[in-house]
């Protein structure tokens, strides 16, 4: 079955998924941050722990419903099917060399290792492995692939093309196991959505994103793996990996040093408007946006509708725009997030707003709007990202409704200062 | 500084920018670039300060250094030359890469003689080393409009301490730098 045929939307909340399972699109600069975010959180050891562990869980969901949807039953198959699945997803093509009682496995070509390697390698030296995805996503792929119970392999990275090794290699060993956590479906995420409401110029914004939807139905991994697209590499990725990784060490933080949760939280707040940055200008920019949408006219309204569609056919959900004067207020809505289902699954009702993502995503799309001189089509350069984010804050974000915390809807409230 | 700059370059016209560097902070002291450049002073003196520092040690290492020594970079665009003109001073000259060799030493010594006389004697401040270190990761921290998060979530201290790095303690001080390696990637920090 080709792997096209298992991805399924749930087009009026603009959600996507995999054999049931849910997915969106982040671009490198995203998955760099996030991670760098989690191990700033919880240090080397502990961070990747838990981003191998997150990633581990996600793709046992993911790669349990494949099977079962793809009847892929034998060893090899899944194997096959499982590593085909990740290349696809643009995370890279890893070789599996393994049995019921571990192996290895080992890529020229992974997401992160290769994708860090790109941005930071000539700036910075890093001693530690980057790939914990490929990591959790080598020990679900074995164990599913041998029919054994969660966590009954461990995978460890020892080389790296991040730490300047010529490809990535892994060590699978047998795990500890431990209890295996409740699946967030489509069955779940069902639970946690509010029925779609329109949102201002809504025609406009749910034509484009039905076209970036079906535009990124021909995304997929080249020979590499890798998704190069838009001016960024593409993941098509696991949320129950974001979210995991995001909530625990943001517990952790509050738990073990209360003093720091205002950091970690405006750092993780901080990976939204480096997606939006990166990823919606980009996207924004590119030859392909201009074929679909037209030229760019750079009126803060157009681009904010614009922005609007680009969440949506990412598939972060059904936001529209409740309220927007330019320069002074913009109000974002959503019936339906990425963050939520895992949230109330995993943790029950928050007390405090916790779609951190969002709030920074819809910081990010006020200053890009307003700032930004699209008709000059300038090049989205971490400088260009420090000028536009760094000095005096001119917006504050606020979340003011949250599904996490069981209001029917999510809601932003971006104001001048 | 700035209008005697001025006026020493006024006869080199392949020259396209000059940077003197206080050391040993490697901090802009003064600065001439060519009408139509939109290169950051501060930043481009930091970075040749940064580097004559390194080649300085480098040098030291291999038993070769001499206070008279010269880095000379060939890039596609420019040709460069940095140059310690003190012990507290470093001046860097960017030229068109199409300046003839022998012409951008002839220039050169004239130019740096010119400088190096009205240069002032400075006794060099102790900075705080807390200062030094946050200004270290502004340069070389990758997403420097991060850093300051980062260096609070890792090293436990709070961002409004972080605002005064000059006020640290030597306990809070010890953590920055231990983390500063950590997200740089070194051993030690070349202050």
């Amino acid at each position: 079955m080709p792997i096209e045929d298992l991805r399924q939307l749930l087009a009026e909340q603009s959600l996507t998924f995999l054999a049931g399972i849910p997915y969106v699109y982040h671009c490198h600069h995203y998955n760099l941050f996030h991670d760098q975010t989690i191990d700033d959180a919880l240090g080397e050891v502990d961070g990747a722990r838990v981003r191998t562990t997150a990633a581990h869980n996600a793709f046992r969901e993911l790669l349990g419903a494949v099977f079962a949807a793809a009847g892929a039953t034998t060893p090899a198959e899944r194997i096959s099917l499982a590593t085909e699945v990740f290349a696809w997803m643009g995370q890279g093509r890893l070789s599996l060399d393994v049995s019921g009682a571990g192996g290895r496995a080992r890529s020229g070509s992974l997401h992160y290792g290769f994708a860090w390697r790109e941005k930071y390698g000539a700036r910075v030296k890093r001693d530690e492995p980057t790939d914990a995805v490929a990591a959790g996503f080598a020990a679900a792929t074995s164990e599913l692939a041998f029919d054994l119970a969660a966590d009954a392999i461990t995978a460890t990275e020892h080389r790296c093309l991040a730490t300047r090794d010529p490809e990535c290699e892994f060590t699978l060993t047998a795990g500890k196991g431990h209890l295996s956590r409740p699946p967030v479906d489509e069955a779940t995420v069902r639970r946690y959505v509010a029925p779609a409401i329109r949102g201002l110029d809504e025609d406009r914004v749910a034509a484009i994103a039905s076209g970036l939807l079906e535009f990124m139905r021909a995304v997929h991994g080249d020979e590499r793996g890798l998704v190069a697209a838009f001016n960024v590499f593409v993941t098509a990725h696991l949320p129950g990996y974001y979210n995991e990784t995001v909530y625990e060490a943001v517990h952790h933080i509050e738990r073990t040093a209360p003093a720091g949760v205002a950091a970690v939280e405006a750092l993780v707040r901080e990976a939204g408007q480096v997606c939006v940055f990166n990823t919606f200008g980009n996207v924004l920019l590119s030859p392909e946006w201009e074929g679909m949408v037209g030229p760019l006219s750079g009126i803060p309204t157009d681009m904010m509708a614009f922005c609007t569609a680009i969440a949506r056919g990412l598939g972060f959900g059904h936001w529209l725009i409740h309220e927007y004067e330019p320069r002074k207020r913009l109000v974002i809505q959503a019936t339906s997030n990425y963050e939520a289902p895992f949230y109330r699954t995993r943790y029950g009702i928050a007390k405090k707003p916790r779609s951190y993502f969002v709030q920074g995503a819809t910081l990010a799309m006020m200053l890009l709007c307003e700032t930004v001189r699209w008709t000059e089509r300038p090049q989205l350069t971490n400088a260009y990202y420090i000028d536009l984010f760094r000095g005096k804050p001119r917006y504050r974000v606020e979340q003011t409704r949250c599904a996490t915390r069981g209001d029917a809807l999510s809601e932003y409230v971006v104001d001048a200062l | 500084m700035d209008r005697y700059i001025e006026q020493a370059v006024a006869e080199i016209p392949q020259l396209i920018g000059i940077f003197v560097t206080a050391m040993p902070d490697s901090l802009l002291f003064s600065s001439w670039v060519r009408d139509g450049t939109s290169w950051s002073p501060e930043d481009v003196a930091a970075y040749f300060g940064d580097l004559v520092r390194a080649n300085r040690e480098g040098l030291k290492a291999l038993g070769a250094w001499s206070s008279e020594m010269q880095v000379t970079i060939e890039s596609a665009e420019s040709l460069v030359v940095l140059r310690e003109l003190s012990s507290d001073f470093v001046a860097g000259c960017v030229f068109e890469r199409s300046a003839p060799l022998g012409m951008v030493r002839l220039h050169l010594k004239r130019l740096l003689e010119r400088i190096a006389h009205v240069l002032p004697e400075v006794q060099a401040e102790d900075r705080p080393r807390g200062l030094r270190i946050m200004e270290f990761l502004d340069r070389y921290a990758p997403d420097p409009h991060a850093v300051a998060l980062r260096v609070s979530l890792r090293a436990g201290i709070s961002l409004d301490d972080l605002k005064m790095p000059g006020a640290l303690t030597p306990d809070q001080v010890r953590r920055l730098e231990e983390t500063a390696c950590k997200i740089l990637g070194v051993k030690q920090l070349g202050l």
